[in-house]
Formats: C-alpha cells, structure tokens, sequence
C-alpha cells in the first residue's frame, strides 16, 4: 500500500545505490559488549578466527571511547563540556575533542535542518520540571573558532548550555568506527546508534526494536557493501519518544524537544529509524524525523536523501521511504 | 502470525450462487505497487562520507583532532520560500508556486505484524536513554 502525503516531493533523479547483492554472507560477530554514556556500548567485529585480537581491539576501543564520553557528557562537574556550560565568559578555549564534538553539533543542525539542537538543554530541564525558563533554540548565537592542533574558542552567551546527548554518541561511534579501520567488517553501538563498516560479500542484519514489545522487531535491515566492491560505511539510528519519558504534574512529556516551542515535541511518530552514511547523519535525521512529525519528517528525509527510513507512528502504522525496500531482510 | 480461529457457521443453501472475490482491492495494491517501484527507481542515496581520518587504537589519552579550519558557523539553509509582490528569494531556496497543485513524498506501509525474534540479529538498532524519575 502506498501513501501520498502533503509534503514537498523531490523530482531529482536517483539511483537506487544500496541494495546488496544477492550472495553476500550474514556475519556471525565476535562482540564486547559493555555500558558507557549511560547505554550499553557494544563493538562487533567480524573476527573468526580472531578472537584474541577482536578482544584487544575492542577494550582498546572501549576505553577510548570512555575518555571522550567523559569530556563531552554533561551528567558530571567536571567534564569538558560542563566546565564550559558553567563558564561566565562570553569566549571559552575548548580542548580538541569537545571542539570536534561541537562542530559535529554543527554538521547535525545543519543536516536536520536545525531540528537536531544542542541548544535546548534548559528547556529540556525545564521540561523535566528542573527548571523555569523554557527558551526555544539558540541555534544561531554560537560559533566556533578553530585554533591549533585542533582546539576551539567557543563563541557564545554566558548562560547558554549545550546539551550534545544523542549527537554527542552518534559522533563517537563514527570515531570509534575510524579506530577500527583495520577490520574489514565491524560495528561499533552506541546505545542503539551504529556506526557500521562491511566488507564486500559480507553483510550485516541489524533489528530495529519495537518498542511496544521490546523482544520484537519492525523489521530487520540487511546491510551489505555496494557493488563496486569497496567495503561500505553506513550509519543506523533510532530516536523515539516512548523510552525517555516523564511525568511532571500530569502532564507526559518526553525527551525529544521541538526547538520552534522549546517544549517536548507534539508528534505522530512515535519512533523513527534511519539509515544513512554515518552514524552522526543517521542520529540527526532521526531525531529530526520524530520532532517534525510524519509528514514534514518523511519530506525532509527525502531531502536529505537517507538511504532509508522506517516510521512507526502512533497509528500503529510502521511507514518507509520506498528507498528502504531493498535493504529489508527476507 | 497464528490464523486466529473462526466460529462455526451454519451451511450455506444449496442454491446459493458461489460469491467471487472482489477485485477492486487486488487492483489498488497493484497500483500502490507500481507507484512505490516508480518512486524508489526515482530515488537516490547519497554516497557515504570519506572515512574519518585515523587515529592510533592504543592510546586512550589522546585528542581528537580535526582538520584545521578557521570558523565554523551555524548555517540555517533557507529550503523553499513563497515571495510576496516585491521580494527576492535567498541564495539557494527554491520557490514555490503558491498556485502549483500540492507536492507529494511517497510512503510504504510495511504491513506485516510484528513477529518474535526467531532469527538470530546481535546486532540492533533501540531508542536510546532511561526513564527520568
């Protein structure tokens, strides 16, 4: 069944680029799983044989991953980005790693069209009745100045907080993913965003959950590497609003907030899936999909050009991108 | 899915002429169909990032770094504008014709129910976060 929805459709011409082939070989992965950033952090690497090594890789990577998690995260005093929160100056030197972070904060706003905001932390507390004032965005009062070796000045008024939550994961585990270029097929979880590499002839089926019965699944993804034979990066994420959520004074709120109203977004969608390039990419849009609702959410995929995207809205209805058709398994 | 159990029902007169299906439904699936083909054939991906450059696995103290730039500022694209009598679009908007017929994006429901993990997938995508107390 196919549905027209009101939206701006995008006539330019595509190629359909990421169905697998048809001979290519589930990996049945050596994993490390652990938590960190408040999640579970779990590296899957293709690694028969290999399992000493797998092992290595991936403590290594796990720890590496745990040092940049504690300069960007915001739930302790002294990481790198609360001691830029708290700053008093309107101009803060930032360390390499949380100026790397903030400028993928960029590319995710300007990717989701300003829908994926690390502005909206006091309205997020706000919302979790911590707070009083409930701005919306302040996307447009920061900057970034780079200086050497890869540190920055942050540019922006005293009092405006930045919240790099799911950008900050998607970040990692693209970075995370880098580390592990050694391996011809591995994945790197960050808490459900997956930065993923396959190699050619191989490929990797990932679950998307369903959150109404958790031990379910919508559907199950099979990514494998393009055609032209050179292993591939893609990046699956899944944002929602039926997993952090609270109640304050009656009122049911969730985590996902709209930065036009600064409140926790009014939606239809309950949960929306990405697929993209990146793990950034696919965690911006994401997120983008659920504050913008089914509509305008599918319209700005489609502007974005996902490799695919699968809603399910409050409807029950479970909708895709057409795209998304050849990467479903079985 | 388990077929759910259907109630007895009582036998059917003997005269009674032999019900044939309704096609209409089959017909419209077959068009939805035939749109939705159209629509991923129309429809590209685009091609994934260079990969990030690499960093040495074994030393957890180290930096990020990037590539040296001098700013980077927030860029909100304009994406589409309707112009009032008088005014001029932003670099890189595309106008709309405010009389043009409405534009569409083509969507595909999945229509199967949810099943039960029966086949083995380590690898999955969640919602992220915890519940606030």
């Amino acid at each position: 069944m196919t549905l027209a929805l009101g939206a701006e459709r995008d006539a330019r011409a595509r190629t359909v680029t990421g169905a697998p082939a048809a001979d290519v070989f589930p990996i049945e992965p050596v994993s490390l799983a652990t938590k960190a950033m408040g999640g579970r952090l779990v590296v899957h690497l293709d690694a028969v044989g290999r399992a000493d090594r797998a092992g290595h890789d991936s403590r290594q990577v796990i720890a590496r991953i745990d040092r940049w998690a504690s300069r960007i995260t915001r739930y302790t005093d002294t990481s790198d980005l609360a001691l830029l929160n708290a700053d008093s100056s309107p101009a803060v030197a930032v360390r390499p790693t949380l100026a790397a972070a903030l400028a993928a904060a960029i590319t995710a706003a300007d990717t989701s069209e300003g829908f994926a905001d690390i502005t909206l932390l006091d309205a997020r507390l706000t919302a979790e009745g911590h707070g009083h004032l409930a701005p919306a965005s302040r996307l447009d009062e920061w900057t970034t100045e780079r200086r050497q070796r890869g540190a920055a000045v942050v540019h922006r008024p005293p009092g405006l907080r930045f919240d790099l939550g799911g950008v900050g994961k998607g970040w990692i585990a693209d970075r995370a993913l880098a580390l592990l270029a050694g391996w011809r097929s591995a994945v790197v979880d960050a808490d459900g965003d997956l930065a993923i590499l396959c190699a050619p002839g191989r490929c990797w089926d990932v679950a998307i959950e369903d959150p109404r019965t958790p031990e379910s699944h919508l559907a199950v993804l099979r990514l494998a590497a393009r055609r032209d034979g050179a292993p591939t990066r893609w990046g699956v994420a899944t944002s929602g609003t039926s997993i952090h959520r609270w109640n304050v004074g009656g009122i049911a709120g969730h985590h996902l907030i709209d930065p036009r109203t600064g409140r926790p977004a009014e939606t239809d969608v309950v949960q929306a899936t990405v697929i993209a390039g990146s793990a950034l990419r696919a965690e911006a849009l994401a997120k983008a999909a659920v504050i913008a609702g089914s509509v305008e959410g599918f319209a700005l995929l489609e502007r974005a050009r996902v490799r695919g995207a699968v809603l399910l809205t409050s409807r029950g209805e479970v909708q895709a991108l057409p795209v998304t058709m050849p990467l479903l398994a079985g | 899915m388990m077929p759910k159990p259907q109630p007895a029902r009582a036998p059917a007169p003997a005269h009674t002429p032999k019900a044939r299906p309704d096609a209409r439904p089959m017909r419209l699936a077959l068009g939805g169909g035939g749109i939705a083909v159209l629509s991923a054939l129309a429809t590209a991906i685009v091609l994934p990032p260079q990969p990030a450059a690499p960093v040495a696995i074994d030393d957890p103290q180290q930096e990020v770094t990037e590539p040296p730039a001098t700013q980077l500022q927030v860029k909100r694209p304009v994406q589409y504008v309707q112009l009032a009598p008088g005014e001029t679009a932003p670099p890189g908007a595309k106008v709309i014709d405010a009389s043009a017929p409405t534009p569409m994006t083509v969507v595909v429901t999945i229509t199967a129910a949810p099943q039960p993990t029966t086949r083995k997938t380590t690898v999955k995508t969640t919602q992220s976060g915890r519940v606030v107390p």
